[in-house]
């Protein structure tokens, strides 16, 4: 890993900041770093920090930390707080490692862990209700559905980030909500929680149409207290936005948001494939990379600074490119080249607005993206409507080092795994697959059994894949019957499996790596919705019918055929057929006198 | 099964065929044996025993709701104000440490009679009674508390004490509210002492006059509250007054906000200023409500795109605001104003800093800079002195408040405080004021806690489907038991017990009326049950009634033909 990695320089970043927070106690800052990506994509990634001095924070003076957001902690004693709100997939093998080493994203839809400060776990997890509860009024999301069942107690998969003075008494709880669509009304309320509010400074750049368009996206709250060795404790609040977009789409109008064809003549072939026409054509991507600017691919320019932000960190964003390529920027700004030879980064003027501009342009160096430390997948195999099972696929790309992680699965209730048949694969480099016992590579477990209705499952399994191996692990699963009202108004689609959370522990430096995988659609037998009233219709068909027969042959008297005719003229409609005749002779003798 | 159809109405048949007049080459069945006609009667009532005596009650246990039982009439006279009359018997000590024991007691009792003379208002009145020991009262007067006095004992709250002094060198009596306790200084020529023969001495109407003038204001509050806002004199600024006033609550959320439309000023010293300004207040308060408190800067904040903007006004060389655009200042879509967590209401109060572009800005109509909203908080604008920014020479707010320009505004909120707390705007004595506050919210209490009574019973009367849970019931039980103590502690005057009690009763009252599970089946409507029950007992129901019928009609029948016969 000798190549320089923009990910560390984000961590490192990070870990310096956050290391001397004594010396502005109450400060703001923001960053944003953009990157492109291969295929035409272009990584955003944008910071927000504000802290405040724990005194005021308990005594609720609020000044850079949201009141709201403040109040709720408060209320619920929640001690340390992270909030996620992610779409799309992140594609490792193209994108390269995750930004902020994945610490900063949580799975498809909605993610939060909190350490609540309570006597006892049943009061822990009173808090924890008002908690989500709490939250999903402020970020306009279903996080009051957050209940038992999606409620787990990760035992080795989080560490506490901020300095806690006593730990004993905190409580972790995780939930998870991977069918939460996340969209504008959940970005109108984190841009609230800023001091600038999206007026001024980085947080101009959010618009609800390009980010939710991303191919990409997380967003993140998170609240945490430091505890410096010397000097007061603060209450410091993070909020990051990351996304991936593809700069092709992006800049396209929105008047005229159709993708066009590119004309055959700007057409790059790759021309080292075999054609056996000239009609065809095998795309290349452009090697001097795309054309864009700010203005083109968030819809806006950057309006200025948010004076908040500490002066002595004007350089709030930060482009990743190689220095030999052009890039234009607006007046105003200073442009400054790190000696990494890649980074530069830009002191804007706090009223001129700004914007970049980066032209077409073949250059010689790229930026060299790092391997990701580990690979991970994970489907759900099998078929029917009964059983299934999950398949988790692990790749260690690096040739020399092993990799220690812990998989941290939390499954719904209606999804009952049988660890016993867990199993384990692995292919080693020499490409020839074989079976190990689980317990070979499995080197811890905690697991935690599913109750119905009450609370899911959550397993925890430390594992140890060897350098350049895969391994396969599997199990089965039984799929529940759920009760009428239980389905969902979509129950057809399926039913969302929360992603796996994949903590990496042999990282190079302290600060942990996390990786989730995408989340699952599990389809679960699903009756026909109009069965109740089929059944109470049938029912009473089949009893009605039962009784009718028996109380029938009870009650009924029996008599021969021709005793019943001399019965049935008695019968009213015996008396009803008579009258029919009679009205009907008068009928027919009148027509005869008329004849 | 059509031909076994024939058999209706058996016992006849055999009489009917027989009267047949045509010979008829049809067989005619035999009359039915009376043993099969007694099988079928019993096979019919057995199956009718099981459905009554077995299936209804089950049917009955099963799908019948809880409701609890409630005193209903009781309730509604509590509504209706049949069972409690409320008074305010307020007990004024006098001292008189000047005076012989015979002048002091005549003094009293003519002052006594001047009062009741003045008084047209039965529920609320005033008795005097004389004390020895004016300096230990008055010294009391500070911080005894109005709540944990009475507790103590039995005796009732002493509203105020009256202490008469002899001063020399004044020709008419004179008067003297202080304005931190509850003391009310007269002072009179000591050629006035009243003698026992007089019946009505200059000094005791001045007395009279004084204590009417100090309470006319609550007098006509609490006349206006228990007439149920019936017009009466001065009932339009009272009404005004309740209007904007909360509700009372047990805790209020203070919550500060300063809103900037730039992004200076982005500090302010609001703990030293509401540590300074605005707790003596609230620790005055103590006794009625718990307050917490909380601030905010937040800046950016942009007036919403429908409210009118301010205007230039060149004569008052001020950015202006219009009286009636002053409802959308508030830009309640952007600015986080949310309430805050937790029971009780939040009262915002707001801090305006105008954009340098837009200073200073001042309500046209009066030049005012403060405004409350109804119900809801209140609004300052603060004008700070603008500061040159640098080389371009703009002007800029500065980016820090001190504490000491925070001084006027934090003035105004402590009165807007007061007023949407509805204390009342005399006399002069805080705690006077705060005396007459824990009356006047006591009698609304007691109002609102009745009336949710007799709703709560309109309602279950009128919707027969909603189950009332044994909670409500508890609820009401307890919001009437402490209703009555209300009842009782305002007419032995002890004032604080009865705003505790009030306030358990209010919360009760609420508690039972808002009550979740009661709301649920109401949503279940008839047609459901007829669409569940009617392909079952449609197909069972129809031939066990019709037999029923047929049965019945056999046996009437049956009893004609015996009667006819004896006959």
């Amino acid at each position: 890993m000798t190549v320089y990695s923009l990910f560390s320089f984000l961590l490192a970043l990070a870990v310096t900041l956050w290391s001397s927070p004594v010396s502005a106690s109450s400060d703001y800052h923001e960053q944003l770093f953009l990157q492109p990506l291969p295929q035409s994509s272009l990584l955003a990634s944008f910071n927000f920090r504000g802290n405040t001095s724990q005194q005021s924070f308990d005594n609720q003076h609020f000044q850079y930390f949201p009141r709201a957001l403040g109040q709720i902690l408060q209320h619920a004693h929640t001690k340390e707080l992270h909030l996620r709100f992610s779409t799309g997939r992140w594609d490792a093998e193209s994108w390269g490692p995750r930004p902020w080493n994945g610490s900063k994203e949580g799975g498809t839809g909605v993610e939060l862990w909190a350490w609540i400060d309570a006597a006892d776990d049943e009061e822990a997890f009173a808090k924890w209700i008002t908690l989500t509860q709490s939250l999903s009024g402020l970020f306009c999301a279903s996080l009051n559905f957050v209940d038992s069942t999606r409620t787990t107690r990760p035992v080795v998969s989080f560490e506490p980030t901020g300095d806690h003075p006593k730990v004993d008494g905190l409580h972790l709880l995780h939930g998870t909500l991977p069918g939460e669509v996340v969209c504008t009304e959940n970005l109108t309320p984190f841009l609230k929680l800023l001091p600038c509010k999206g007026k001024a400074g980085i947080s101009t750049l959010f618009d609800g149409h390009k980010l939710f368009d991303a191919a990409w996206q997380s967003m993140s709250v998170d609240m945490r207290p430091i505890c410096p060795s010397d000097g007061d404790c603060i209450v410091q609040i993070e909020q990051t936005v990351d996304m991936v977009l593809d700069i092709e789409r992006s800049k396209r109008p929105r008047s005229n948001p159709i993708p066009r064809p590119v004309p055959n003549e700007q057409l790059l072939c790759d021309t080292s494939k075999p054609y056996n026409s000239h009609d065809t054509c095998y795309p290349l991507e452009k090697a001097s990379g795309n054309a864009w600017s700010l203005q083109e691919v968030f819809g806006r320019t950057l309006n200025g600074v948010c004076p908040l932000a500490d002066s002595d960190e004007q350089q709030s964003v930060c482009l990743r490119v190689p220095h030999e390529r052009q890039v234009f920027h607006s007046e105003g700004a200073v442009e400054q080249k790190k000696a990494d030879g890649f980074t530069r980064c830009f002191s804007l003027s706090s009223s001129q607005p700004f914007d970049l501009s980066i032209p077409e342009q073949a250059v010689q160096t790229e930026v060299a993206l790092e391997e990701p430390v580990l690979h991970a997948e994970r489907t759900i195999v099998g078929h029917g409507q009964e059983r299934g099972g999950m398949r988790i696929i692990f790749g260690n790309p690096s040739k020399t080092t092993d990799v220690d992680f812990i998989l941290f699965e939390s499954l719904p209730w209606y999804l009952r795994p049988y660890i016993h048949t867990l199993q384990a694969t692995i292919t080693g480099p020499d490409g020839v697959p074989r079976e190990v016992p689980a317990s070979e590579l499995v080197t811890g477990t905690f697991y935690r059994p599913a109750i119905d209705r009450e609370r899911g499952t959550q397993l925890e399994l430390a594992l140890s894949v060897p350098a350049a191996s895969t391994v396969t692990l599997t199990y089965d699963f039984e799929k529940a019957i759920l009760r009428y009202n239980e389905y969902p108004p979509d129950a057809n689609r399926g039913f969302n499996v929360a992603p796996a959370v994949i903590r990496i522990l042999n990282a190079p430096d302290s600060a942990p790596i996390y990786i989730r995988s995408t989340s699952l659609l599990l389809p679960l037998p699903t009756p026909d919705f109009s069965m109740p009233y089929n059944v109470i219709i049938l029912t009473s068909t089949v009893i009605a019918l039962a009784f009718g027969t028996v109380f029938n042959i009870l009650v009924r008297r029996v008599v021969s055929v021709d005793e019943a005719a001399a019965l049935g003229a008695q019968s009213l409609k015996g008396r009803i057929l008579g009258k029919l005749v009679a009205i009907r002779d008068r009928i027919k003798k009148k027509e005869t006198k008329v004849e | 099964m059509t031909s076994k159809n024939g058999d209706h109405g058996s016992p006849q048949t055999s009489s009917t065929l027989k009267a047949d007049p045509k010979p008829s080459a049809q067989r005619v069945p035999p009359p039915e044996t009376p043993e099969a006609i007694q099988t079928r009667f019993r096979v019919i009532a057995a199956f009718w025993a099981v459905i009554i005596f077995l299936g209804f009650p089950i049917w009955w246990k099963t799908t019948s709701i809880y409701r609890a039982h409630l005193p209903i009439q009781e309730m509604a006279d509590w509504a209706d104000g049949k069972t409690c009359r409320p008074v305010f018997p307020l007990e004024i000590h006098v001292a008189a440490p000047t005076m012989q024991l015979p002048e002091s007691q005549h003094l009293v009792r003519t002052t006594q009679h001047a009062l009741d003379d003045l008084n047209e208002f039965a529920a609320h009145h005033l008795r005097l009674k004389l004390t020895n020991d004016t300096e230990t009262s008055t010294a009391q007067g500070i911080d005894n508390t109005p709540i944990t006095g009475s507790m103590m004992d039995d005796a009732p709250d002493t509203a105020l004490t009256v202490r008469v002094v002899a001063q020399e060198g004044l020709a008419t009596p004179r008067s003297e509210l202080r304005a931190d306790t509850t003391q009310l200084d007269i002072f009179y020529p000591p050629s006035q002492v009243p003698i026992p023969s007089s019946s009505n001495p200059p000094l005791s109407v001045f007395i009279a006059e004084e204590l009417q003038r100090l309470y006319s204001e609550e007098k006509a509050t609490i006349a206006y509250i228990l007439s149920g806002g019936a017009a009466g004199r001065d009932s339009e600024s009272i009404s005004r007054r309740l209007r904007r006033s909360m509700k009372y609550a047990d805790t209020y959320h203070l919550s500060f906000s300063l809103f900037t439309p730039g992004s200076a000023p982005s500090s302010w010293d609001i703990e030293a200023a509401v540590q300074e300004y605005l707790s003596p207040l609230l620790h005055a308060f103590g006794p009625i409500s718990n307050f917490t408190i909380d601030t905010q800067v937040q800046l950016y904040a942009t007036f919403s795109p429908m409210a009118p903007p301010p205007v230039y006004d060149e004569t008052e060389s001020a950015w202006t605001l219009k009286k009636e655009d002053l409802s959308a200042f508030i830009n309640a879509a952007e600015w986080p104003l949310n309430p805050s967590i937790g029971n009780g209401p939040t009262l915002n109060f707001i801090l305006y800093v105008p954009d340098p572009s837009q200073s200073p800005m001042v309500v046209k109509e009066n030049r005012a800079s403060s405004w409350i909203v109804p119900q809801w908080g209140g609004v300052f604008l603060l004008n700070p002195p603008l500061e040159q920014a640098g080389q371009s020479g703009s002007q800029t707010n500065p980016g820090h408040i001190t504490q000491e320009s925070l001084r006027p505004a934090f003035m105004t909120f402590s009165h807007q405080l007061l007023t949407l707390l509805g204390t009342p705007t005399t006399p002069a004595s805080l705690p006077l004021r705060l005396q007459s506050l824990i009356r006047v919210r006591a009698a609304t209490l007691l109002l609102s806690a009745s009336s949710t009574m007799g709703s709560l019973a309109r309602l279950t009367e009128s919707l027969a489907a909603i189950p009332i849970p044994a909670t409500v019931a508890s609820s009401v039980s307890t919001t009437l038991a402490q209703l009555s103590s209300t009842c009782s502690h305002l007419r032995e005057g002890r004032f604080g017990a009865a705003l505790t009690s009030a306030r358990i009763a209010e919360t009760e009252a609420e508690r039972s009326f808002f009550e979740k599970s009661m709301v649920g089946q109401v949503y279940f409507p008839d047609e459901h049950k007829v669409a569940v029950y009617l392909p079952l007992l449609g197909p069972i129901g129809v031939p066990l009634l019709v037999s029923l019928m047929k049965e019945l009609k056999r046996l009437v029948a049956g009893w004609k033909a015996r009667r006819r016969s004896t006959a």
